[in-house]
């Protein structure tokens, strides 16, 4: 493991760019399930790059954990292919793949101290009893556990537990790591404190990960890439930033973080611009860019509220502007967050970061209120 | 709560006990009774248990009871937990709920029937293949087997499906198969209801009377039996001695095992305060 030496942080986005390897180390090929009759997974294509932390994101029922359990091997996918490293792991059992998987509810044998615990995996591989001591010390040590290795799993807090955990599932060097919402069983300031960790020592290990989750925080703290799932299918893959930066529809749009949607048509389509006119807005919408679509095409234009301007005067700009009474204000300490109703009937959501002591003073309720933003600010979406 | 009310229910308390132990309290009285009439109190002695135990009559059967209960519970645990794994584990199969009601059936249907039943099994396949003709102890293990069976199931699936299936998930991920898995973690986290369903069974045998009678052979009396046949030519304070001794080794038993439970969920207790306490 060479990729132990290099220090890493899970902060910075240049290393991590920098370790992945293989386009295609884990693919899953045109994968179908069915449980009579019930779609759970539909035609899924993914491909994840070694080194990588590959989250799958979706609300429960999606299919996400059965795309797991495919993986993994506890489910048999009805139609498709799954292959790690080149190899085809189909009618595989799960003891003889190289993929091991950390359990949402960690699954620590109860009648085994922690050390026998990390040591299960290795002996089932026969490997020598100085060995084994040798290599359960060092992922105790990884994971800060080197004191408790003779501890019962139930005398280990749910953060304790959770390292042990991962501490197993990392024993045997898997080419493929598995995350069943990792932090599920996690209350909440303990959470963020354990994606970093988690990152991290994935990280230093270099090893390949594919993790699930509900949690688009989650997702987007942890994962380099993310796929989003909605009833059996996958919708985007991407980025953390590319996804919420560049939906490519309104379900994901709408699907991570907020959006405000004015839905119209295409008025006039030029290489450079395009203008959009819908009925939610007096002012036409302006688009700082070409799309592929033709006049009249309806499509929808997607402002994120953090991108919206709130102003008390009419913004110079003859585009992207529209005037409203304030209806209701969140006030979330480092920003607040304004629901602006348009003559229209429209509601639109429009964030301001309190960079001053008491800015969110300079309005309040009914005050009339100028929304704008600029031209690049918005997505335009077509499906 | 006022304190006219709790002393109602002290009364209450003591109503149910009296009705409850009262007739055991008087039979282990006159188990110590020196006279042989067994209602007519004649000073302390303990004759009766030095007779009972030179009656030989009596500690064979005894013996023969011992011998079927152990070899009824073992079987019936093996059996039962053979069951309990196809009800919580196998996937949905044609007739599987009515797998499920046949196996619990005996816990319902009346010992009468389930003996006949048996006998008139042994009977015809003692006339077709020669089997079961001879009838003793063996009869009467699988008699008991089969009714002792329903009961190991009960304990045995209700443990198995309360049981976490990712355990079983995580040790074949981890490389075990399936045989491995099943004696290396599921046997030794259900290990607590096999020894109830165990001990359920070898008392359950030990106890029976009905089923016995129905298919032993000259050579098997079991100890229900011996004690009912000579209760009928006139009650001797011997049994009442019999009697004595095995609630003593019931008590001592029940004790012992409440001893480990509370001792063991003391530990635990101490443990999660210990966890609490250092924190993450």
């Amino acid at each position: 493991m060479s990729s132990e030496q290099q220090p890493s942080s899970a902060g910075s986005a240049a290393p991590r760019q920098e370790m992945l390897g293989a386009e295609n180390y884990v693919q899953l090929v045109d994968i179908r399930k069915e449980y009579d009759g019930f779609v759970a997974v539909d035609e899924v294509n993914l491909a994840i790059r070694k080194g990588e932390i590959f989250a799958l994101l979706g609300a429960s029922g999606c299919g996400k954990s059965t795309l797991l359990r495919v993986l993994a091997g506890f489910e048999q996918p009805t139609r498709g292919e799954v292959k790690v490293d080149g190899q085809r792991m189909n009618g595989q059992p799960p003891y003889r793949r190289p993929i091991n998987m950390m359990f949402q509810s960690y699954a620590l044998f109860p009648h085994m101290s922690v050390e026998q615990n990390v040591a299960f995996g290795l002996k089932q591989d026969g490997m020598p009893a100085a060995q084994i001591k040798q290599k359960v010390d060092e992922m105790l040590g990884l994971v800060q556990m080197g004191a408790y290795a003779k501890r019962r799993p139930h005398q280990l807090s749910g953060g304790q537990q959770q390292r042990v955990a991962l501490a197993r599932s990392l024993a045997k060097g898997p080419k493929l790591l598995l995350l069943d919402e990792p932090m599920g069983a996690l209350d909440k300031k303990l959470r963020s404190q354990m994606q970093l960790e988690l990152v991290n020592i994935i990280e230093r290990l270099g090893v390949t990960c594919a993790m699930v989750t509900h949690d688009q925080e989650e997702a987007m703290t942890m994962a380099h890439r993310i796929a989003i799932m909605d009833a059996g299918k996958i919708r985007q893959v991407g980025t953390p930033d590319e996804i919420y930066e560049q939906p490519n529809s309104r379900f994901t749009a709408g699907f991570i973080g907020q959006v405000n949607l004015f839905e119209g048509k295409i008025e006039d389509d030029e290489k450079d611009y395009i203008s959009i006119r819908s009925p939610d807005l007096p002012a036409p919408l302006y688009v700082g860019h070409g799309v592929t679509g033709y006049e009249g095409m309806e499509v929808a234009l997607a402002v994120r509220p953090e991108k919206i301007l709130i102003s008390k005067d009419e913004p110079e700009q003859p585009h992207n502007k529209a005037q409203g009474v304030i209806e209701e204000i969140a006030y979330l300490g480092s920003h607040s967050v304004y629901h602006v109703r348009l003559p229209s009937g429209k509601r639109v959501l429009a964030n301001m970061t309190n960079v001053r002591r008491w800015a969110s003073e300079s309005f309040t309720w009914n005050d009339q209120a100028w929304l704008s933003w600029g031209d690049q600010s918005g997505v335009v979406l077509t499906s | 709560m006022s304190k006219g009310n709790s002393k109602l229910s002290l009364t209450l308390l003591a109503i149910g006990f009296v009705f409850l132990y009262a007739p055991i309290l008087s039979l282990i009285i006159y188990s110590f009774n020196e006279s042989r009439l067994v209602t007519v109190w004649a000073g302390f002695s303990l004759k009766w248990y030095g007779e009972l135990f030179a009656d030989s009559q009596i500690m064979s059967a005894a013996w023969v009871s011992i011998q079927i209960a152990f070899m009824t519970a073992s079987l019936a645990v093996v059996l039962g937990t053979m069951a309990g794994l196809v009800m919580t584990r196998m996937r949905r199969f044609p007739g599987k709920t009515l797998f499920g009601g046949l196996i619990t059936a005996p816990l319902v249907m009346p010992e009468v029937i389930i003996g006949l039943s048996i006998l008139l099994l042994f009977v015809s396949l003692g006339d077709v293949i020669g089997i079961g003709s001879r009838r003793g102890m063996t009869t009467i293990l699988i008699a008991h087997v089969t009714f002792c069976m329903a009961y190991v199931t009960v304990v045995v699936s209700s443990r198995l499906s309360e049981m976490d299936r990712s355990l079983e998930e995580a040790a074949m991920d981890l490389g075990a198969n399936r045989v491995k898995v099943f004696f290396v973690i599921t046997l030794p986290i259900i290990a607590p209801a096999l020894i109830s369903g165990w001990l359920l069974a070898f008392t359950l045998s030990l106890d029976d009377l009905v089923i016995a009678s129905f298919v032993s052979g000259p050579s098997s009396t079991t100890l229900p039996m011996k004690v009912f046949s000579s209760v009928r030519l006139g009650v001797s304070p011997k049994i009442n001695a019999l009697a004595t001794l095995m609630i003593l080794v019931v008590s001592i038993g029940a004790v012992v095992a409440w001893w480990l439970m509370s001792r063991d969920e003391k530990r635990r207790q101490r443990d999660m305060q210990m966890a609490l306490q250092k924190g993450d």
